[in-house]
């Protein structure tokens, strides 16, 4: 029993992970609070849902074009408008235009697709697999390997791509990096471009294991919040170790104190955790807190 | 001791809100029930907005959670007033709304000791988790019943239409918290808390006492707060959780300040009034794109005018003054 | 310690990874005096404020202000103590007016709260902004910027007042005008301690000069000798001119 919850837990924690790592690359490079990442989560999962009902295309296949499209969404809103917001208002100012962009998307979201709930449901969606008394669904296995694939990838591309290595040096040295010739607003686009991608990907991912509906997007973005305080800011390992112990608490919590706490116990270790140690778990990678 | 530094112009803004205070006491006479509700709405804003001030303004620290204390305080004012039966309704009321601010400025007093040494967005998020953390433990406690709800006690006279009552009790409320911020901001604490805002470092370098002044403003920022959530949900008759603890009450009220102008007591209103206008008056009937609309506006004002109507009104004076001075050579 | 050495420093140092930032550096400033910190750049002046008014924490050495042990007492208590500081980025609060930058400092000075207001009257004259005083910060120019910095710090009613490179960007006018602001504040009863560049400022204005280079106190003395110098002029030459 307790085993089914850990492997639960892990599920759900790679798909916390993943919904989070877009965030906080952008928080790590930019400084700038997405309130709108909730939303692009449910962009990439209504997406796969309107592509699997009208196209019947796999969620699994429709991942790259969801995640190509997300990425020139992230970077247009890059460029038009975060841009603008951080170079005239303040950093707080632009938690306050990215909620309002949340609100938009949440409101247009309802008015497509209605505010019940939907889900994406591929033919295998009721196989399962079972290892000795685990049972795990096999959209699950799908959900969990996406995650730590696309984590890895995303790890790789940071550590060892020339784009990478010019992501992180804008984030440490914003200034030194101008001066070396890097035209920092097409890195910052291009970070943002990635952190849209890697939300629209989370919805996929998430489309395929639980129903969502358009309210979600706040719980989506403060998972987010969570998973960054945990971890630390600005890494994809960072957003592993956040989403993986957000996972098995939250499944843990249902289990062991009620079903209607994981919440509850998630936002007290929001709390501590910035009380404690507000780096997070593995330091901040990039920028310092600000 | 003086209680306020710059006693002029704090006389001056007390004069002005009294005055203020007893014109809009006037304007139920003039209304349909409905504009009264529209009323109530935003007096309802405008005090929260100046209670969230008081910090928030002040001092720079962003509460993003500003809903623990509105929820938590109507909480326990119905908890008690459930404990209380038989007593006379402006009885219990009052104990209960004694008790729920005392309580809350209780609740502040022990956060703020971590907390408020957080700056700048680690402060917002973490007042944003203290809120979720009181919602979740209210709805999910059985005894605290957020899921079932609790009826709270009908307090309106027997010859005073309700909506008129709660209109002129949150008003009186709302000129209360105005009155307390204008003594806040002229007072000691409040150079204090200004300075803390434009440089915390050279503030306590000029011996600024930065953390009691800090924890000061957020536990009288608190307790106003829960008044005010104590009234409305009286107004409300009966909660549950989710009426109380809404994530409107943690931003809309920077929202305000973020409009009318941030660090000022005229902003925060001046934006609780636009923004009840332009919702619930001018678009009172697009309930469908209602959140569009708003997050449209949000947007827009960030992006057109980041320090808000005061500070546009700010640069123009300036102008003026400059030409003033200039002219007169 | 005799009555009328307001700082003693004894023997304090302190690094920062390693670097001696500070080394072994004693000193007396005698009540009244205006004395002045000089040295090329990176020679341990500005950690020598922040030392002095709490930022940071010496390693080792006393710093005795008035007779008492102030070296790792918090940048408040150092403030109450009547220790003024006045930065050399000016850091004056931009929204406000000039007398409410001053009031602040008269406020959370060691002005009894009915003279507030006629401290802050006075700073402002003193420092001769009594006609800008509706002027909000942010119009001013550098040269009363820094005055209103000066003022500020004056309004506290300090005992001692370290200022940092208050000549540091202004035109001559500026800086005679800024020497005389100094002078008067120790006349109305302040101990000034300033590091500048400025020479013929220095040279002017100081009772006694103290040479830092490395973070050692290699020189101090009346301005004429430390004119002369051979090792104030070897430091210099190193790296300036």
């Amino acid at each position: 029993m307790t085993m089914q919850t850990l492997v639960d837990g892990l599920v759900l924690g790679g798909l916390f992970s993943l919904s989070a790592v877009g965030f906080s690359l952008l928080f790590g490079v930019l400084g700038v609070v997405n309130l709108s990442h909730g939303a692009f989560v449910l962009i990439g999962g209504y997406a796969a849902y309107t592509l699997h009902e009208k196209l019947g295309l796999d969620p699994l296949l429709a991942l790259p074009v969801i995640m190509l499209g997300m990425f020139c969404l992230g970077y247009a809103f890059q460029r038009s408008v975060i841009q603008w917001a951080t170079k005239r208002a303040s950093l707080l100012a632009s938690m306050l235009l990215t909620y309002g962009f949340a609100l938009m998307i949440r409101n247009a979201l309802v008015l497509i697709y209605s505010p019940d709930f939907k889900s994406v449901t591929p033919a295998y969606a009721f196989d399962s697999l079972s290892f000795g008394e685990v049972t795990v669904g096999l959209t699950r296995v799908a959900a969990l390997l996406v995650s730590i694939v696309l984590l890895a990838a995303l790890a790789a591309t940071l550590r060892y791509s020339s784009i990478g290595r010019t992501i992180r040096a804008t984030a440490q040295q914003e200034q030194a990096a101008a001066l070396c010739g890097v035209n920092i607003r097409h890195v910052f686009a291009l970070t943002s471009g990635l952190s849209a991608a890697f939300a629209g990907a989370a919805g996929v991912a998430i489309g395929l294991v639980m129903p969502f509906s358009p309210p979600d997007e706040t719980l989506w973005t403060v998972n987010a919040f969570v998973v960054v305080t945990l971890g630390g800011i600005g890494s994809p390992a960072g957003a592993l170790v956040g989403g993986l112990i957000l996972g098995v608490v939250n499944t843990m919590t249902a289990q062991l104190i009620g079903a209607a706490f994981p919440n509850a116990m998630m936002f007290l270790l929001l709390v501590l955790m910035l009380v404690v140690r507000p780096a997070g778990l593995l330091g901040n990678s990039f920028k310092g807190s600000r | 001791m003086k209680l306020f530094v710059s006693g002029r112009s704090a006389w001056v803004s007390i004069a002005i809100t009294l005055a203020g205070a007893l014109l809009f006491a006037l304007l139920p006479a003039f209304l349909s029930p409905y504009g009264v509700r529209v009323g109530q709405l935003f007096v309802l804003a405008a005090g929260l907005a100046v209670a969230w001030t008081v910090l928030g303004g002040f001092s720079g620290y962003w509460s993003f959670g500003n809903a623990a204390f509105v929820g938590t305080g109507a909480f326990v004012a119905a908890l008690i007033e459930l404990a209380l039966p038989g007593w006379s309704p402006a009885g219990a009321f009052t104990v209960a709304l004694l008790a729920a601010m005392l309580l809350n400025g209780l609740l502040a007093l022990v956060i703020a000791w971590p907390i408020l040494r957080l700056r700048g967005i680690y402060f917002a998020i973490a007042m944003l988790g203290v809120s979720q953390v009181c919602y979740e433990l209210v709805s999910n406690i059985d005894a605290l019943r957020g899921a079932l709800g609790v009826n709270l006690i009908d307090i309106v006279p027997k010859d005073v239409r309700p909506e008129r009552f709660y209109y002129w009790a949150l008003l009186l409320a709302a000129t209360a918290i105005i009155l307390i911020a204008i003594c806040v901001r002229h007072s000691k604490l409040g150079y204090g808390l200004l300075a803390i805002r434009e440089d915390e470092d050279t503030a306590r370098m000029l011996g600024v006492p930065t953390a009691p002044y800090k924890i000061s403003a957020f536990v009288i920022s608190a307790m106003l707060t829960a008044m005010m959530g104590v009234i409305y949900a009286h107004n409300l008759g009966y909660i549950t959780a989710n009426s109380v603890f809404r994530n409107e009450f943690n931003l809309n009220v920077i929202v305000y300040s973020l409009l009318g102008g941030m660090g000022t007591i005229i902003g925060p209103i001046v934006g609780a009034g636009v923004m009840t206008y332009v919702t619930q008056v001018l678009l009172g009937d697009l309930l469908d794109i209602h959140m569009f609309i708003t997050g449209l506006l949000l947007a827009i004002l960030v992006l057109a005018a980041p320090n808000g109507l005061y500070g546009i009104y700010d640069t123009y004076r300036l102008r003026l003054k400059r030409q003033k001075r200039e002219a007169g050579r | 310690m005799s009555a009328d050495v307001i700082l003693a420093v004894r023997g304090v140092s302190k690094s920062f990874r390693g670097l001696k930032a500070v080394r072994d550096v004693s000193f007396e400033v005698p009540r009244g005096a205006i004395c002045s910190l000089i040295g090329p750049n990176g020679a341990g002046k500005s950690t020598f404020f922040n030392l002095v008014t709490g930022y940071f924490r010496p390693d080792s050495g006393t710093i005795l202000f008035e007779g008492r042990d102030i070296a790792g007492a918090s940048p408040v208590d150092v403030a109450h103590l009547g220790v003024a500081r006045a930065f050399q980025i000016a850091k004056p609060f931009p929204g406000m007016s000039v007398t409410e930058n001053v009031r602040i400092g008269a406020l959370f000075g060691r002005a009894g709260p009915r003279d507030v207001e006629a401290v802050t009257q006075s700073a402002m004259q003193l420092a001769g902004l009594a006609e800008l005083h509706d002027r909000e910060a942010r119009e001013l120019t550098v040269g009363q910027l820094r005055r209103l910095e000066v003022a500020r710090a004056l309004a506290a009613r300090p005992s001692l007042l370290l200022a940092d490179e208050p000549c540091a960007g202004l035109n001559p006018t500026e800086t005679a005008e800024m020497v005389a602001i100094l002078r008067r504040a120790r006349d109305a009863g302040a101990t000034v301690v300033l590091v500048e560049h400025d020479m013929p400022a220095v040279m002017e204005i100081s009772d006694t000069v103290l040479v830092l280079e490395a973070g050692a106190l290699i020189a101090q003395g009346a301005p004429q000798a430390i004119a002369r110098d051979p090792r104030v002029i070897a430091a210099y030459l190193g790296t300036e001119e």
